[in-house]
């Protein structure tokens, strides 16, 4: 059963993998990258690895992301000044 | 015909470079008696490990105690590295601390909720870092979580929040100096950087461990000190005007 569920996972993550790679719209990919995160967070917890979930949750899934959307939207903002 | 030239000894050989010559070839065989005396452990490092922490350390997290006793030195390594790319940030995005320019529009919801949450946040922050060796956690996760709770604050507050940099350095500084002064208090009272010079107490007890949850006190101030610089470094603009 819990194989049945990490397998799961994995196949979403790469399906994740694929729509971040192949998206056109930025901020969407990275919405994408933060659910990413979340998913190794529970491969990281059922490979009993909680130290590294832990962490992977609150750098993979919001303090990255988050800087990602910042720099992204900072780049927006100069091209319209310009 | 071959002109043999008198080679002058006293000229050619100073006594620096005997002195450094001297050094290097005592350097290099004391190195090859530490590796020729250096016993490898048969079988993995890791059960030897899981199998002695509880005797030397007294701690219940065998991760924390790889992180902070058998692997300390690695930990100064990875808090320099951290410390060395905040740095080349702060150097790179200098000026850009004016103003915040994205998230100008009110937000209710957010605003109202961050008041309840931003003390909430600290606190499980604050707890994840103490309790670095008895549960998953510990210093850098825990003070990413404190860095991540500022970072709301400055979704939320925008211009109304301000850091004061002069004591956000201090902590910083500070965190970073004691973290290094326990490693020399260990090599001076133990003989080993990073040794355990505290009582162990009793195993699973919150004062328990000796130097460990000082140590990620100290590691998770100085993490949350520079991921929050960070945040701020990325959210403001420079002013063009």
């Amino acid at each position: 059963m819990i194989g049945l569920i990490i397998l799961s996972i994995f196949i979403t993550l790469i399906i994740l993998a694929v729509l971040i790679i192949s998206n056109e719209d930025l901020p969407h990919s990275v919405i994408l990258f933060m659910g990413f995160g979340l998913g190794s967070v529970i491969l990281f917890f059922l490979f009993s690895a909680p130290d590294v979930a832990l962490t992977e949750a609150v750098i993979g899934t919001g303090v990255s992301g988050v800087v990602f959307l910042v720099t992204l939207l900072q780049i927006r903002s100069k091209e319209v000044n310009r | 015909m071959i002109n043999m030239k008198k080679i002058n000894i006293k000229k050619d050989i100073s006594i620096e470079s005997l002195v450094v010559s001297l050094l290097v070839s005592v350097m290099t065989i004391m190195l090859i008696s530490l590796f020729l005396n250096f016993d490898v452990v048969s079988g993995s490092i890791g059960t030897e490990i899981i199998s002695i922490n509880a005797d030397t350390t007294g701690t219940a997290n065998a991760v924390t105690s790889v992180v902070t006793y058998f692997r300390g030195f690695d930990t100064l390594g990875e808090v320099t590295i951290l410390f060395l790319s905040i740095f080349g940030i702060g150097l790179g995005l200098e000026g850009y601390k004016d103003k915040l320019n994205i998230f100008a529009y009110e937000n209710r919801l957010l605003k109202t909720a961050v008041d309840t949450l931003f003390p909430l946040i600290i606190l499980f922050g604050f707890y994840v870092i103490i309790h670095g060796h008895l549960s998953p956690g510990g210093g850098f996760q825990g003070g990413v979580i404190i860095a991540s709770a500022f970072l709301l604050m400055f979704l939320a507050k925008n211009d109304d929040f301000a850091l004061n940099h002069k004591i956000m350095g201090l902590i910083e500084a500070l965190s970073g100096a004691s973290f290094i002064l326990i490693g020399l208090l260990g090599l001076l009272i133990m003989n080993r950087f990073f040794d355990n010079f505290l009582p162990l107490g009793t195993l699973g007890n919150l004062f328990s461990g000796g130097i460990i949850p000082l140590i990620y006190i100290f590691v998770g101030l100085k993490v949350s000190a520079e991921i929050t610089a960070l945040v701020e470094y990325f959210i403001r603009i420079k002013d063009v005007k």
